[in-house]
């Protein structure tokens, strides 16, 4: 590389990263504005916004409401997906193509789509919208996505750590829970913060398959109809910040699970 | 059962229990029979191995006695019990892995521990169980270090601890050896067989490698492409070797292809490129003139500066010299014709003072061992 190719790579590489903080930057910013309407000039500064949004009760009643939808369709999503992962990781069978396709369909279905044909599926089913929807609806989307990353570490268990455990007394079910689910603690983690963070993040399917009571995405949506205030960029930041947070966190320990092992 | 006579000749038909009985045992994958018929019996406190190249078999039959695979056909008995159709888990058998298969997210101490835990031991007896083997094993100083910390040896040894924890009936050794690098190989022999003796365990050992199979064994069967070629001691399968494929696996030899010229009470004269060769043969000799293929090993031939004073001694020159540090390997051509050359170990100093061009070899009769097939 000649070095004005290198410089001009590297111009290219901070305007991405200016193009993507820019917008965080001033989202958090306009946080801590001390006037009703977002925009320049900033005359004056509060934390008005951000300790608002702790006591406003509806806010941390949809914050409460969203993490459950989260947590419940993270868990489900594991055991499916592991179920699938390993249902489909070592067996060769006639059509294993197929299922491994169709069970990786909904990660690539528009949203739009599956949230609509979800909502048709669910009256079909006589399941009301609400939470509970929600939380099938997620799985769906999520499934996929576990059943890879449980896949991919799947693949790099020896065969011969099954096999001892089988040959130290283990059935096949004691083996599965005390040699198989120890070595995917990592991709587990992974997967069920990405899972947490899709959930958290997901508009259509909860907006499509939801009742009355909103979600967060679903609530910042209702309230930016009703014109732009600081308020919303402090949840935003909010989020922002705490998702953030899990990210990083899930990236630190897998990090560290999967050197030991 | 072609494999039948072979056992009669095991050492250890005669003293002690048959803790394992193979009957009749045959494995086939599709159109590949990988153990053929496979008729064995081995005794209580034995350490067996079974040698061969890859893909000959041997690994299929310990994966049978672990309950990895299920016999195509046969039965596989283990201390007077049929065991053909049980899983691994329902055996009293335990294997030490090729890549040993520690669990990653388990210390030393409960990877030892984790048999024990399994068969329903109350928490005193696993503790002392596992402490004894520890102690036992030298391990005691790595009981909380995970597997990503420990050296290949020292996994070999915890996965040896893992294996004889459950104190099963046979031990499995699946090339346990093969991960190690040499100078550490040649220590693990030794420990490992001197674990067999003071364990009193029949150890059951696969390897291609004929050095270990060598240095441990109480009995080596060698193994061919499903079947069995030769089933002895140590010594009867270096000295004494059935088979061509026998001799030439183990160990270097000089593989003597002539014709029967004569043979008398017990021994054979073999005319081979117009030169006379004596050797025994216990069994039967062939008619006068039919061709008859034997082995001679390496350290079986001596060769003298001048022409011994008795005995057969076949002059001959040095055609190439081999300096091997302790040891020099000399090719020697011996009578008129260019393939007759055999090969000979000579300690490095006297090699020195052979003359190059006028050397006698001599060879012990007794070592001169005829191939049956």
């Amino acid at each position: 590389m000649t070095r004005h190719t290198r410089i001009l790579m590297s111009v290219i590489y901070w305007a991405f990263i200016v193009y993507l903080f820019v917008p965080l930057v001033l989202m958090v910013m306009m946080g801590f504005k001390d006037s009703k309407f977002i925009g320049f000039p900033i005359r004056g500064w509060t934390l008005e916004w951000y300790t608002g949004i702790f006591q406003d009760a509806e806010i941390l009643g949809v914050f409460g409401y969203s993490m459950a939808i989260a947590i419940a369709s993270t868990v489900l999503s594991l055991s499916i997906g592991t179920w699938v992962a390993c249902f489909l990781g070592p067996h060769k069978f006639r059509g294993k193509l197929i299922v491994f396709a169709l069970t990786c369909l909904p990660a690539v279905v528009p949203g739009i789509i599956s949230a609509i044909s979800l909502r048709i599926f669910a009256r079909g089913l006589e399941i009301e919208p609400g939470m509970l929807a929600i939380i099938l609806g997620h799985t769906v989307h999520n499934v996929p996505f576990v059943a890879l990353v449980v896949m991919a570490r799947l693949s790099t268990l020896p065969p011969s750590h099954i096999e001892a455990a089988r040959d130290l007394g283990a059935d096949a079910i004691v083996a599965f829970f005390r040699v198989t689910l120890p070595y995917l603690v990592p991709a587990l983690v992974g997967a069920g913060v990405f899972c947490m963070l899709l959930s958290f993040d997901d508009f259509v399917r909860s907006f499509f398959l939801g009742s009355y009571e909103p979600t967060l995405p679903v609530l910042i949506f209702a309230m930016l109809r009703s014109g732009m205030s600081p308020e919303i960029n402090a949840i935003s930041a909010v989020v922002l910040v705490l998702t953030a947070i899990l990210g990083l966190w899930a990236e630190r320990s897998m990090r560290r699970l999967n050197k030991g092992s | 059962m072609s494999a039948a006579p072979d056992i009669d000749m095991s050492p250890n038909t005669d003293s002690g229990r048959a803790i394992v009985h193979l009957d009749g045992v045959t494995k086939r994958f599709g159109a590949v029979t990988a153990v053929d018929a496979l008729d064995m019996r081995i005794g209580a406190g034995e350490f067996i191995t079974f040698l061969g190249p890859s893909g000959c078999g041997k690994s299929t039959t310990l994966r049978m006695l672990g309950g990895f695979e299920t016999p195509t056909q046969g039965r596989v008995v283990i201390d007077g019990e049929d065991v053909t159709p049980l899983p691994p888990n329902r055996r009293d058998v335990n294997m030490v892995f090729q890549d040993y298969a520690l669990f990653p997210h388990m210390s030393v101490a409960r990877n030892i521990a984790f048999g024990l835990e399994l068969k329903g031991r109350t928490r005193a007896e696993i503790a002392r169980q596992s402490d004894d083997l520890m102690d036992f094993l030298q391990l005691s100083a790595l009981r909380d270090r995970m597997p990503d910390q420990l050296s290949g040896g020292q996994r070999q040894r915890v996965a040896l601890a893992r294996a004889l924890a459950p104190d099963p009936k046979l031990l499995l050794l699946d090339e346990p050896l093969g991960a190690l690098d040499a100078k550490l190989r040649g220590q693990v022999q030794v420990e490992l067989k001197q674990i067999q003796k003071r364990t009193g365990k029949t150890f059951f050992f696969v390897t291609h490698d004929q050095e270990e199979a060598l240095t441990m064994s109480d009995r080596i069967v060698v193994m061919n492409a499903g079947r069995v070629e030769q089933d002895g001691t140590p010594e009867d399968l270096y000295f004494r070797p059935r088979s061509r494929f026998v001799a030439e696996f183990i160990g270097e030899t000089n593989l003597i292809e002539g014709r029967v010229k004569g043979a008398e009470n017990g021994s054979v004269v073999i005319d081979w490129n117009g030169l006379d060769l004596r050797g025994a043969a216990p069994g039967a000799v062939p008619a006068a003139g039919s061709p008859i293929t034997a082995s001679l090993r390496l350290e079986s031939l001596v060769c003298h500066p001048a022409a011994p004073a008795e005995g057969d001694a076949l002059p001959g020159r040095v055609v190439s010299k081999l300096f091997k540090g302790s040891r020099t390997t000399l090719d020697i051509r011996v009578g008129d014709h260019d393939g007759a050359v055999l090969r000979a170990y000579m300690d490095a100093g006297a090699a020195e003072r052979i003359a190059e061009d006028r050397v006698w070899v001599t060879w012990d009769i007794s070592r001169l061992a005829v191939l049956q097939d």
